[in-house]
């Protein structure tokens, strides 16, 4: 099954602290968004394995922008 | 229940077959329509609304021509939701749209006085067309001045809704459209769930939209459930199907007593309420005061089976508001969103807030504030939308609410945040933090940039973060409620962990607690 994972405010991507292919667990911090002076982290909605990032570090995203896929 | 023999006697056949007439709604082909549109029809809803056998319908020999019986556009009865009563208007899109004619106007018109004197909920299941604008049962399409007349004896119906509110719970559930006066019937309620891409709502339907402003638009951009669901905040809950959407009404309604006289029901819990949480609550505050992290994490391991009932989750979700329970106590929780906008408390956030606490007062469920806010939100874009009266509209509800109110400091609690999660001036009847816990009236930076403001200006332009960041060292420790817990201004400092054991507990002293008021009619509320 594939999982995306979404943007839960709009900002800039700060930070991925994962990699393709790890495993991760519900709420296990992907990436951390840098909006309003808040480092905001993307968590897993489930459990899974990171088999794609659709942004780099930097790059600026829109609340609801799919950010990654698990599977 | 057992079946009853009909054909003992000419005229019980006959009543049995009238009340087979109006059962069969707008007949297989209608039927047919609906179920094709992804659709139940208003008696498949009302079957999974109530328990079974327990729904009695009144007004079911309603017909518009008493010579030529046929079904009518609004069922209408009540029946038991988990062994207690409600009382129910369904529209049934099979039947003319379902438009409210004359006789639907009177069925619903009799459920409503029997819900209100009776004092149990009353639920809008609302699909259907509006007035009906027909020659024959509906009010007006006519030269025949009797008809275009009726319409000045109607509107009975959200004066009665207005003056329910706050006395039984309302739930005005849109399954299909509601233009129009039918509008207001969600718009008057206390709970709105919406069917996702079925459901619409506005006060003028697309057609007319376009002859009164000209504007071209679908209904779905206009009054579909995502766009009351996440940009105007009218509906609370968007849901998958009809199926979905019963179950959210049962769901709601549990948390509710019938009635404003009543205590909310406990429901059974079969743990103990006060054993620890889990560890992994210890360690979901970062650190970092800049981190943000999941609320909603926390919230659902603080209630019972981790079950948060969440009301307007994709709006305003700088907020959350929802109901939990602990060792079965039903309780609403407001809390800061710290993922959305670090949970500063902007118009919508007030609104949703103030909103939500009246529903609990109102109903006697007690309130829980989880406290982690930068304050109200400020600049021109937040006054020009009236920052002030809605973060009014927040400290007024919150002072005046006179259920058992817990607050919990989980981290920070800056400014009028403070006050407007229940801070101790608001009388909560429980005030403790968790060890992260800061009360100020404002972060160490903007206190810095205030008092050190001419430092600042003096310094030269590469040493000024370096005497901020200073300073903040200074004072950072001052904020935490450590000094607030010596000077006894809160109750305590508390493990995460023991946190529901604290609520229990709590929720177990204030059973019986009373407030007095002075008398007055109401306030003047700031909205």
């Amino acid at each position: 099954m594939v999982i995306e994972v979404k943007a839960t405010i709009t900002g800039n991507v700060w930070k991925i602290v994962k990699e393709i292919g790890d495993t991760v667990d519900e709420y296990d911090v992907i990436m951390i968004l840098e909006s309003m002076k808040m480092e905001i982290p993307v968590e897993a909605p489930q459990g899974g394995k990171i088999t794609e990032f659709k942004v780099k570090e930097g790059a600026s995203v829109i609340e609801e922008d799919v950010v990654a896929i698990l599977e | 229940m057992t079946e009853i023999d009909k054909s003992i006697h000419p005229e019980l056949e006959r009543l049995h077959s009238l009340r087979a007439i109006s059962k069969h709604g707008g007949g297989p082909d209608k039927i047919k329509r609906q179920h094709d549109r992804g659709k139940l029809t208003a008696r498949e809803r009302l079957d999974l609304l109530f328990d079974p056998n327990t729904f009695y319908e009144i007004g079911i020999l309603g017909a518009e021509n008493h010579e030529k019986p046929d079904a009518d556009g609004v069922v209408a009865g009540y029946g038991k939701i988990d062994g207690r009563y409600a009382g129910v208007v369904a529209y049934d899109y099979t039947v003319k749209g379902g438009s409210m004619g004359q006789v639907g106007e009177e069925k619903a018109t009799r459920i409503r006085e029997i819900a209100m004197k009776s004092r149990f909920p009353m639920i809008w299941l609302s699909d259907s067309g509006g007035a009906r604008i027909d020659p024959k049962s509906g009010f007006g399409a006519s030269t025949d001045t009797d008809r275009v007349a009726l319409f000045a004896n109607t509107g009975y119906l959200f004066k009665e809704e207005s003056l329910m509110s706050g006395v039984i719970p309302l739930v005005g559930a849109m399954l299909g459209p509601g233009f129009a006066g039918t509008a207001y019937i969600p718009g008057l309620s206390d709970f709105v769930p919406m069917v996702k891409g079925k459901s619409f709502m506005g006060l003028a339907g697309p057609a007319l939209v376009k002859m009164a402003i000209g504007e071209d638009i679908d209904e779905n951009e206009l009054g579909g459930s995502k766009m009351h669901c996440e940009v105007s905040g009218v509906g609370d809950l968007e849901v998958e199907d009809d199926a979905a959407c019963i179950q959210v009404i049962r769901d709601y309604l549990s948390f509710f007593p019938a009635n404003c006289d009543l205590k909310p029901p406990r429901k059974e819990f079969s743990g103990d309420p006060l054993a620890l949480i889990e560890d992994q609550i210890a360690t979901i505050v970062p650190d970092n005061t800049r981190e943000a992290y999941n609320m909603h994490r926390l919230i659902k391991l603080i209630v019972d089976d981790k079950f948060f009932f969440e009301m307007k989750p994709r709006w305003g979700k700088n907020m959350i508001t929802g109901f939990g329970r602990i060792g079965g106590y039903p309780l609403g929780i407001v809390a800061n969103n710290p993922m959305s906008y670090g949970g500063v408390i902007d118009i919508n956030a007030s609104d949703k807030a103030a909103r939500f606490i009246w529903l609990c007062d109102a109903f006697n469920i007690p309130l829980l504030f989880l406290s982690d806010v930068p304050g109200f939100m400020v600049g021109s874009k937040a006054e020009k939308d009236g920052i002030i009266r809605h973060g009014a509209k927040f400290i007024h509800a919150v002072a005046e609410a006179t259920v058992p109110k817990f607050t919990i400091i989980v981290r920070k609690s800056y400014g009028a945040g403070y006050y407007a999660m229940c801070g101790k001036a608001f009388d909560p009847d429980l005030i403790v933090a968790w060890p992260k816990g800061e009360i100020s009236v404002m972060g160490a930076e903007g206190m810095i940039s205030i008092f050190a403001r001419k430092a600042l200006e003096e310094a030269p332009e590469e040493d000024r973060a370096g005497i901020v960041s200073g300073m903040a060292d200074v004072i950072k420790p001052l904020l935490n409620v450590k000094m607030a817990a010596a000077k006894g201004y809160i109750d305590d400092i508390i493990d995460p962990r023991e946190t529901r054991r604290v609520l229990f507990q709590a929720l177990e002293f204030t059973k019986d607690k009373k407030i007095f008021r002075h008398p007055r009619k109401h306030g003047v509320y700031p909205v």
